[in-house]
């Protein structure tokens, strides 16, 4: 089965719930979101399973199929499904905050538009030239315009949604411009055939420099990193809770590998020193822009907001070593760190959503003594902030270690002392929940926490994975050969 | 073009900023024209100036929007918008002048003799051959917009 079908049945997935949800009027929404996580399962075992990579393509030469393409196209996937599982269990809060008939208050539509930001996350994946990147940017962003502020009878998810949109369509209109001069400059839109021709660029490099200028702009507000990541804690903290997380994980993954394959040819052309130096800088300065704000946070949305800007720094960092070193390719690191941060951050997202729907809040407060009213729940957060703050034997270790040894190995020794700061930083903020929910009381009365066996079984398997991954790494360490 | 394009941004009133955009989407289609790409210009003039911008004045007189008129400049605002245009301005000057790509002038369209040049079949045949596949993702990209749009907007009365 050649890759491109998988994209052809999530859509069609998509239209398919979208048509029962429209004519279908008595049927329980909840079904359609069984419906949805069976699907995106199915399709991620079509991608494990059948896909025959080799299969000659008749896309013609914009479509990579490569192994980074594959594993970030599972990325887009294995988040799309905890997605889904966390916006059922995410719905009565919902439906609290749109009007209409109980059962028809746009639920419907909520499961579906995830589903159609997949698709358009996994042809970002495969896209290797710039009009295709570009619609299937726009297809995400687009579509999580309208997710961020589907709580429309709530101001926070409003003023999210405003603040997003304004923001993304500066930042697309940068990217859009780079993305022109880069035409310009090359007369060519396959990023292949962009690189033969900078390979051998003989003339000025202001050109260039601009263009590249241009880009990094465009995507840093893509990924989030300082100083374009003022949008984040805002939107992160008014989207509803399993938008947030997609938005963290997915959003940022498609950042990355738009941005690695836009660096690629980039990097080949004689401003190579110019474009690892720029992403030194902003690499260190997202590192202490992240951390040094994550600290005084009260708000564990916001918290995991900036330990996203903070979790982008290291990103950026392993970019900007710009060689393989120890073994470890810059590409290979970046993809690792995503997986591994993808499952972390999402079992922090799930019980976060659990507490929310009985608490009511999304404060630092709402987690006293969750040790006390769920174990269960507790260990999984324990885990989760372990992880992020990158303690060994968790998954989180391995992403900033292989990053720190690039950095090292690239000997750019000050933005190494930067990240181990950082690094250090954070251990103090993550083990902040800690506190909270191990030496804090809970409030009097606090509500039961109930969640759904589904959500149970979604959070046992993460917190399985973040320890497997933490001391078995093999599954994604394959990626890292240079 | 530029001229007006200035005006959308510096009038006070939404419904002349509309009329100046308009404005300048003709001259828009102009460009295109003079490039010999008549089908786009033509377009241009009919779905934007003519569909998309009647719509905007339709939504902007709808709006009551006398006190975006009335609301105070920030002088800072201003003055941080002005500074990065013209940034981008000089630079693109700069870059224009040192690039020699940049001088030179497309080679005017050669069309042999006794035939015409059919732009609308061959934007049409580019289009749903090499593109069918980014015209295939566009359309999901607005089928995504109109359902946001409709589940945004929807008004359901609550029982």
């Amino acid at each position: 089965m050649p890759a491109y079908f998988l994209e052809i049945a999530i859509v069609l997935l998509g239209l398919g719930l979208l048509m029962v949800d429209a004519f279908a009027t008595t049927l329980d929404r909840r079904l359609l979101g069984h419906l949805g996580i069976a699907g995106v399962a199915a399709v991620l075992a079509g991608l494990v399973f059948g896909v025959d990579s080799s299969a000659s393509e008749p896309l013609w030469g914009f479509y990579a199929t490569d192994t980074a393409a594959l594993f970030y196209k599972g990325l887009a996937l294995v988040c799309t499904l905890l997605v889904l599982v966390l916006a059922l269990e995410y719905a009565p809060v919902l439906e609290s905050y749109r009007d209409g008939r109980p059962g028809r208050r746009g639920l419907g539509e909520f499961l579906c538009l995830p589903l159609f930001l997949c698709a358009g996350l996994m042809w970002m994946a495969s896209m290797t030239d710039l009009l295709g990147l570009f619609v299937a940017l726009e297809t995400v962003t687009i579509t999580f315009y309208v997710v961020v502020a589907y709580m429309r009878r709530n101001l926070g998810s409003l003023e999210a949604g405003v603040k997003y949109l304004i923001l993304g369509a500066l930042s697309t209109g940068f990217l859009l411009y780079g993305l022109a001069w880069l035409f310009g400059l090359t007369g060519q839109t396959n990023l292949a055939a962009i690189q033969t021709v900078l390979v051998d660029w003989k003339g000025d490099t202001t050109p260039l420099l601009f263009t590249m200028a241009l880009l990094m702009v465009g995507l840093s507000f893509k990924v989030g990193a300082a100083p374009f990541q003022f949008w984040i804690p805002d939107v992160y903290q008014g989207a509803p809770t399993p938008i947030t997380a997609f938005l963290s994980v997915g959003s940022k993954a498609a950042g990355f590998i738009v941005l690695i394959r836009l660096l690629e040819p980039l990097l080949a052309s004689p401003i190579r020193h110019a474009v690892l130096l720029m992403l030194g800088v902003l690499a260190g300065a997202t590192l202490i822009v992240g951390n040094l704000a994550a600290i005084s946070q009260s708000n564990f949305k916001r918290l995991l907001a900036y330990s996203s800007i903070a979790h982008a720094g290291f990103l950026l960092m392993a970019l900007a070593a710009g060689q393989p070193a120890g073994g470890v390719s810059p590409n290979g690191v970046v993809a690792l760190y995503l997986g591994t941060y993808l499952v972390m951050t999402m079992l922090a997202f799930a019980v976060l959503v659990i507490v929310r729907k009985a608490g009511g809040s999304d404060e630092l407060t709402a987690f006293n003594g969750l040790s006390q009213r769920s174990p269960f729940l507790a260990f999984a957060l324990v885990l989760a902030m372990a992880s992020l703050a990158g303690v060994p034997l968790t998954a989180g270790f391995f992403g900033k270690f292989f990053s720190l040894v690039l950095i090292a190995g690239a000997g750019q020794w000050a933005l190494l002392t930067v990240a181990v700061v950082a690094a250090a930083c954070g251990f103090y903020y993550y083990f902040k929940v800690i506190r909270c929910m191990y030496w804090n009381d809970p409030v009097s009365e606090a509500p039961p926490l109930v969640f759904s066996q589904l959500t149970r079984v979604a959070i046992i398997l993460l917190c399985v994975a973040v320890v497997v991954l933490g001391v078995y790494p093999k599954p994604l360490t394959c990626l890292l050969a240079p | 073009m530029l001229l007006f394009g200035v005006g959308v941004v510096v009038n006070r009133n939404p419904v002349a900023s509309a009329l100046c955009l308009v404005v300048s989407f003709v001259g828009l289609a102009s460009l295109f024209i003079s490039l010999d790409a008549h089908f786009l210009g033509i377009i241009q003039i009919l779905v934007y100036t003519g569909a998309v911008m009647v719509l905007f004045l339709f939504i902007i007189m709808l709006l009551d929007l006398k006190e975006e008129a009335r609301r105070a400049l920030n002088a800072w605002a201003v003055a941080g918008g002005a500074v990065v245009a013209l940034c981008l301005v000089g630079t693109l000057l700069h870059v224009l002048g040192t690039f020699p790509k940049g001088e030179a002038t497309l080679p005017p369209l050669v069309v042999p003799e006794g035939q015409t040049y059919e732009d609308t079949k061959a934007l049409g045949t580019l289009l749903f051959t090499e593109y069918v596949f980014h015209v295939q993702v566009i359309g999901l990209l607005l089928l995504g917009a109109t359902v946001g749009v409709v589940a945004l907007s929807k008004k359901e009365a609550s029982k």
